[in-house]
């Protein structure tokens, strides 16, 4: 067996950062409306996408995460009006910075899913665990402890 | 390069005596051949340590940013009526300048705290560089005459061209005058050849993801986070870095591998749309990371994304301090477009 190959018992584990206002309500939604997704998802909701350092995102790939999913209120909709606005560009440059230096772009994803989208978060996470399930385990960064 | 000197020293002894600076950062001499280190001149008479030359590498913006914020934090223990402003001169090619203007864009200081004298830089030399020209051996004197270097080691004698010995930053250089300055001194140097500064960094993106990968393990095993980088990098003047903050402790101190890629990763993250290309960060480490492949990368996605060249100009504001609502979002995942 390769190194890469995953072991078959092997499933993602994903880590979703989510705003308190959109994504969060619409994975509440998704959970009220009894729509199903795949349970490798572990959120952390915060107030604002615009308060995620994206440190965040490195520090969960350290910590193992096979893929990590940032996810707010579409621009526009920002219940804090901008701080989504802030979080794209640092997440435009983050995103580029770590496919420039080898990590694989799928392992890190960002998206917009509004209080009304349960369906689109299901969607997001089914889309995002089949993208991850594709790459295998994270080996990359992965503190070994 | 001589007459530059000259005026420069003349400048500070005037602006010292008329005491419309403080204190001024320059470079002296270096105890070694080939070297300049940052001096500070407080009085008139010191002045002619000043040197300007080739040798001159380090970004002395740090230490503009570090004396004002001293004397600052020195003042609150002073009672409000004998408070006193010191004025910071700073000798400053374009990169400094640019380094400066990025911390007055980031509110370290007022623009009437510091006194830039401006100089032209024909780019300095890269010691890696002239020691592998001479074999790795020690270098017992140099002396620069025009476009040449005169170096002499235990064994030889030899004299290099200063267009091959020049740092990689320097050749592609876009700011070689300065962006910003009280007091020209010298005429405006000739253009380097910046239309080819990304060229590194696309050769670089070519490369599959495996191998980018392997590069970037094989330069940061290199690191012994000796915080080199971060010490002499304008850039990087946060009163506790991330690096050793404990609550929350975000990166590990072992040696662990991935707690210096991690460590790498961030610093160099924090340079997006702030990283003038000074190349003091490469010029002090002790290791020879390749720093340069990665920052230019962010200094690249920094002009494409957003059109910013850090430092470039006092009224606008950093990459990551605005936003447009028109900001590209082709990164954005998309379940519908995904299947």
């Amino acid at each position: 067996m390769s190194e890469n190959q995953a072991p078959s018992s092997w499933e993602p584990k994903i880590i979703a950062i989510v705003c308190n206002w959109c994504t969060y309500a619409g994975a509440d939604l998704a959970g009220i409306s009894r729509i199903q997704y795949p349970p490798n998802v572990r959120i952390i909701r915060v107030p604002c996408t615009g308060r995620i350092n994206p440190f965040y995102v490195v520090k969960a790939l350290q910590a193992g995460a096979d893929g990590v999913l940032v996810s707010g209120c579409h621009p526009g909709e920002c219940h804090y009006l901008t701080g989504n606005l802030s979080a794209r560009r640092k997440f435009a440059t983050l995103k580029r910075f770590l496919s420039y230096i080898g990590v694989e772009g799928d392992r890190t994803m960002f998206t917009w899913v509004s209080a009304s989208e349960g369906e689109r978060f299901s969607q997001v996470i089914k889309g995002v665990t089949e993208a991850v399930r594709a790459l295998g385990p994270a080996r990359k960064l992965v503190k070994q402890l | 390069m001589e007459n530059v000197e000259k005026k420069l020293r003349e400048e500070a002894k005037l602006l010292l005596a008329e005491k419309k600076i403080d204190v001024l950062v320059g470079y002296e001499a270096g105890t070694l051949p080939m070297t300049a280190t940052p001096c500070f001149i407080t009085a008139p008479e010191e002045a002619d340590r000043l040197v300007w030359n080739a040798f001159c590498v380090q970004n002395l913006a740090k230490f503009v940013q570090d004396l004002i914020s001293l004397h600052r934090e020195s003042q609150q223990r002073v009672k409000p009526e004998a408070r006193t402003r010191k004025v910071v001169g700073v000798v400053a090619r374009g990169c400094t300048t640019r380094s400066l203007v990025i911390q007055l864009q980031e509110r370290q200081f007022n623009r009437d705290d510091i006194f830039v004298i401006g100089v032209p830089c024909g780019g300095y030399v890269d010691k890696r560089k002239v020691a592998a020209q001479v074999a790795g051996q020690e270098i017992r004197e140099a002396s620069l005459a025009g476009d040449r270097l005169s170096v002499k080691t235990a064994g030889e004698a030899k004299t290099l061209s200063l267009g091959g010995i020049l740092a990689d930053n320097c050749l592609t250089c876009r700011f070689n005058n300065p962006v910003l300055s009280d007091l020209m001194i010298g005429s405006p140097a000739s253009a380097m050849a910046p239309e080819s500064e990304y060229a590194g960094v696309e050769a670089h993106e070519k490369l599959s993801p495996a191998d980018r990968w392997d590069y970037f393990e094989k330069e940061m095993a290199k690191c012994i986070r000796c915080n080199a980088c971060r010490q002499t990098c304008p850039s990087c003047y946060c009163r506790v870095c991330f690096a050793e903050q404990s609550q929350p402790q975000w990166v590990g101190v072992s040696e662990d591998e991935t707690d210096t890629q991690v460590f790498q990763i961030m610093r160099l993250y924090h340079m997006v749309g702030r990283c003038v290309d000074c190349g003091s960060c490469v010029a002090v480490c002790p290791m020879g990371v390749d720093l340069r492949t990665f920052l230019k990368k962010l200094d690249k996605d920094a002009f494409e994304l957003f059109g910013n060249r850090a430092g470039s100009s006092l009224e606008d504001l950093p990459p990551l301090s605005q936003f447009k609502e028109d900001d590209r979002e082709d990164f954005i995942y998309d379940p519908q477009k995904a299947k």
